[in-house]
């Protein structure tokens, strides 16, 4: 399960690369260039099931400095190496 | 899996491939701008592995994202937003981003099924299709069509066909009855013609966002966020949250103003006052394009009464800011900030509003007053100074209010009961002077009413086709308006209850006929979103099964019914209603193998295109939309090109505004170009809390879930998330009654009592006195305890205010 979101960020710049460096640790998240001018961070959620990959984008909903995740992009096609993540 | 000889480092490939397009994809959205960048589909192919691409707009709610939908093998596999959309800019909120899973639930119903004692027999669509038709020959009158705003504009425009024009019975009416027909009356009362005049764009212009009982945040997220957006790159913008309760809308406001049930018409009586009593009303606007108006006591109706201004005036005295705290709960101050705002030219105000102001049964009445402050302040006409309503469904405002399948109306603004407007339609649709019933057919509630009434004491309708929606759980008052059919002591027995969906729901539980539908990208579609935008897409997958189009469902009901002579079934020449040529000979769409030989849906919308000229509300051609991301009507040819329309009635941007004119409200109900300015006085709810009742128990929806829930509980994902009904609850009351979080309790209207458990700082955060509980769940229907009290002019339910009790179960 591979999906991108974009979240927009909040607050001021120490806090947002506080935020910035807590993002790019957590597991299966990578981080793009932040975009100073919009205040927006293009991230992807690399996950072995969807229910990881919604945990994931709920985590980073509720992180603190976060105010929106957009998704944009997502790729739900079930890996055949993760047969448990079949849920149609 | 690629060729099956290297499966790890093809998976890993792909995997790398998917990673980078979807990190592009975030990168372009992130980095704007939004259009400089192409779809997903004109980006390199290498590594996509058959992955083909093609737009459609989202299946949810109103707003109208455009998604990208990738196909691969026959089935949906990924969802892009769509960057060349202007709705949505590539963004897609949580409901969006799992829109494919909804086609892949494992309880697709996929057969035709028949009630045989307490189960079901699988038949054929032959035997379905003729069972409707029995239904249908033996009986027309008593028989009614129940739609949604999920019909596509193919799907309701031939559904209203069927029945007004086949049957010469108005009896068909949608759930958007339920969600927007408030809106609807307001928009008449007002301009005398239906939708609203700004757009989205006005979002990116407003200096302040007043959210009128709405919480976008949750319902509309992808347009809450474009505000956000804006504020996070440094603009000034405020918004503010006018609402019964806190939400997550409310966490992003600067301000907060909470108010009472009906507290909303005071707010806006309060407004009003203070523009007059300041001075700081816009008089140049005012005299210039506006009337005042008075409800009508001896003969309501949507035109009331004119009045000069100092009526008006006199009428908003009361009106203080002090007597406005009084009625609505609402500080006098934050109403003085409120006048302060309105009054200050130099801003730019957007009013959002949906179920809130519409779920009401004054809700014709605060509709108007929210135009009307607009208009009174002059924050109207100009990008980002606008009232605009919402709607819950992806075309509501396409297939219902467009379309015209309310029980009143016909195509493109056109009501029954207007003998021009049946001559203008018999002719369009080649139909004998005369077929159509100048009488309008049952409104939702009057509808489920007579049919779950006996037959013997008066219960007119003897069958219901649902299609689209489902009933059994979204209308007011289930034990009286829809759980009647399900009793064998009822006197129903005569009863037939026909229901189209794709999946399983609350209102097949009780069907007599189940047919099983296609959806979405499954079959062809156009919808029309809030803002008038048309748009249209292709059909991408099979549907599963002998899973069918709505649209064919109709069309081969009506031609069934055609075959067995039933007049209203040919039009004046003897032709089949729905004849499709193609080189000049029909083809045969009621048959399934033929229905898309052509295009069913362009051949529809052609037809329909006629209609939506008289209100202005002028279609372009279809092929027009196959190439866009949808338009927004009136589109108008001009130099060869199809121009959409931003803002109506204002001059430079409403190519039907004379030049000169500046603003011109073309279809005024008072035929002099302006609009009306209404007051309309406070008055308490229908249900009221009492000693016997003490709480007010206010309905609605969340993040995760559609409305009733019945595609979004099928992904595990969102199912999980928001797994079940509760109950909402202030911290004080809890505390007062001795109950925590998650403790069990019965709650009970005086229609109806359900248990489920409390949960106090949850998701939204109720006042004392108030509490919430949200309607996706079908294990417990919180309408078995709504009240089923109407606005008198949009018949629309108050689904926001019914007097509850509640006690811990033990």
């Amino acid at each position: 399960m591979i999906a991108s979101v974009v979240a927009t960020l909040e607050g001021p710049p120490n806090a947002t690369a506080r935020l910035l460096s807590s993002l790019r640790a957590l597991p299966g998240v990578e981080t793009g260039p932040f975009d100073e001018t919009t205040r927006r961070l293009p991230i992807t959620i690399e996950s072995p099931t969807p229910m990881a990959l919604e945990e994931t984008t709920r985590h980073l909903r509720e992180c603190r400095g976060v105010a929106f995740v957009d998704v944009v992009f997502v790729h739900f096609e079930t890996e055949p190496e993760h047969p448990e993540a079949d849920f149609r | 899996m690629g060729n099956g000889e290297t499966p790890a480092i093809d998976v890993i490939q792909r995997r790398q491939f998917m990673k980078a397009t979807a990190m592009a994809a975030a990168t372009a959205v992130a980095g704007g701008p939004p259009y400089a960048l192409p779809v997903l589909a004109d980006e390199p192919a290498d590594g996509a592995e058959g992955v083909e691409w093609n737009k459609a707009p989202c299946r949810f709610c109103g707003t109208g994202c455009h998604v990208q939908v990738g196909v691969q093998g026959g089935k949906v596999v990924a969802v892009a937003g769509d960057r060349n959309a202007e709705v949505n800019k590539g963004l897609l909120c949580v409901k969006g981003y799992h829109v494919g899973s909804a086609l892949y639930g494992s309880d697709r119903l996929t057969k035709p099924l028949l009630r045989d004692g307490d189960g079901y027999r699988e038949i054929s669509w032959q035997e379905a299709i003729k069972t409707i038709a029995d239904r249908v020959e033996a009986a027309p009158e008593r028989f009614a069509f129940y739609g949604s705003g999920q019909w596509t504009i193919p799907e309701g425009y031939a559904a209203q066909k069927f029945m007004k024009g086949g049957l010469a019975n108005n009896h068909i009416d949608p759930n958007a009855r339920l969600c927007m027909a408030s809106a609807v009356t307001g928009f008449l009362a007002t301009y005398g013609v239906d939708e609203p005049a700004g757009c989205y764009d006005d979002l990116d212009a407003c200096d302040v966002l007043i959210m009128w009982g709405n919480n976008p945040a949750e319902m509309h997220p992808v347009l809450f966020s474009r505000v956000v957006d804006r504020r996070s790159r440094g603009e000034q913008i405020t918004l503010i949250d006018i609402s019964t309760r806190r939400t997550r809308t409310t966490e992003a406001c600067q301000h907060y103003l909470e108010m009472r049930g009906h507290g909303d018409l005071a707010i806006a009586n309060g407004v009003a006052h203070l523009l007059i009593k300041n001075g700081t009303y816009d008089r140049e606007f005012v005299e210039s394009y506006c009337n005042f108006k008075v409800p009508d006591d001896a003969n309501p109706n949507l035109h009331g009464k004119p009045i000069s201004f100092d009526e008006y005036k006199k009428q908003l005295e009361p009106y203080t800011p002090e007597h406005v705290e009084e009625l609505s709960g609402v500080p006098a101050d934050q109403i003085r900030m409120l006048g302060d705002l309105f009054g200050n030219p130099d801003l730019k105000i957007t009013s959002l509003w949906c179920m809130g102001m519409n779920q009401h049964t004054r809700g014709t009445a605060i509709n108007t007053l929210v135009h009307g402050i607009h208009l009174l302040s002059g924050h109207f006409g100009t990008p980002g100074d606008a009232p605009t309503s919402l709607t819950g469904q992806p075309s509501a405002c396409g297939t219902v209010r467009e379309v015209g399948t309310l029980a009143h109306t016909l195509p493109g603004g056109r009501v029954v009961a207007n003998e021009a407007h049946r001559q203008q339609t018999e002719e369009f649709w080649n139909l004998p002077a005369g077929r159509i019933n100048a009488t309008p057919g049952f409104h939702t509630v009057k509808m489920w009413e007579s049919f779950c009434t006996p037959t013997d004491q008066g219960g007119e309708i003897g069958t219901i086709w649902v299609q689209v929606t489902n009933p059994g759980q979204t209308l007011p008052n289930l034990n009286k308006l829809f759980n009647p059919k399900g009793k064998r002591d009822a006197g129903l027995a005569d009863k037939f209850l026909i229901v189209s969906d794709v999946y399983p729901t609350a209102t097949t539980r009780l069907a007599d006929l189940i047919l099983p539908s296609a959806m979405w990208v499954e079959k062809n579609g156009i919808f029309g979103n809030s803002e008038r935008r048309t748009q249209q897409w292709f059909k991408m997958v099979d549907p599963p099964g002998d899973a069918r189009d709505d649209c064919w469902q109709t069309i081969a009901v009506a031609h069934e019914l055609f075959e067995r002579g039933l007049k209203g079934m040919a039009d004046r020449d003897g032709r089949f209603l729905f004849e499709q040529k193609q080189d000049d000979q029909p083809v045969p769409i009621w048959e399934w193998e033929h229905y898309y030989d052509i295009n069913v849906d362009e051949g529809l919308f052609e037809e329909y295109r006629q209609f939506t000229r008289m209100k202005h509300k002028d279609l372009a051609p279809y092929v027009e939309y196959v190439n866009t991301r949808g338009m927004r009507w009136p589109v108008v040819e001009k130099d060869g090109t199809w121009k959409e329309t931003r803002l109506r009635f204002s001059e430079g941007y409403d190519p039907y505004v004379e030049e000169g004119r500046g603003v011109q409200f073309y279809h005024s109900p008072t035929d002099d170009d302006r609009a009306q300015i209404w007051f309309q006085p406070w008055v308490p709810p229908a249900e009221v809390p009492d000693e016997e009742y003490p709480f007010m128990l206010c309905t609605g929806r969340v993040l995760e879930h559609w409305h009733t829930g019945t595609m979004t509980r099928r992904i595990p994902q969102l199912n999980r998330a928001m797994p079940g009904g509760y109950l909402e609850m202030n911290e004080a009351d809890a505390a007062a009654h001795d109950l925590e979080n998650g403790d069990q309790v019965k709650i009970e209207s005086r229609r109806g009592s359900l248990v489920m458990p409390i949960w106090i700082h949850g998701r939204g955060q109720p006042p004392e006195g108030t509490v919430f509980i949200p309607f996706f769940d079908e294990t417990v229907l919180v309408n078995d305890l709504t009240l089923d009290a109407i606005d008198p002019f949009s018949k629309q339910p108050d689904y926001k205010k019914s007097a509850v009790r509640i006690k811990k179960v033990s």
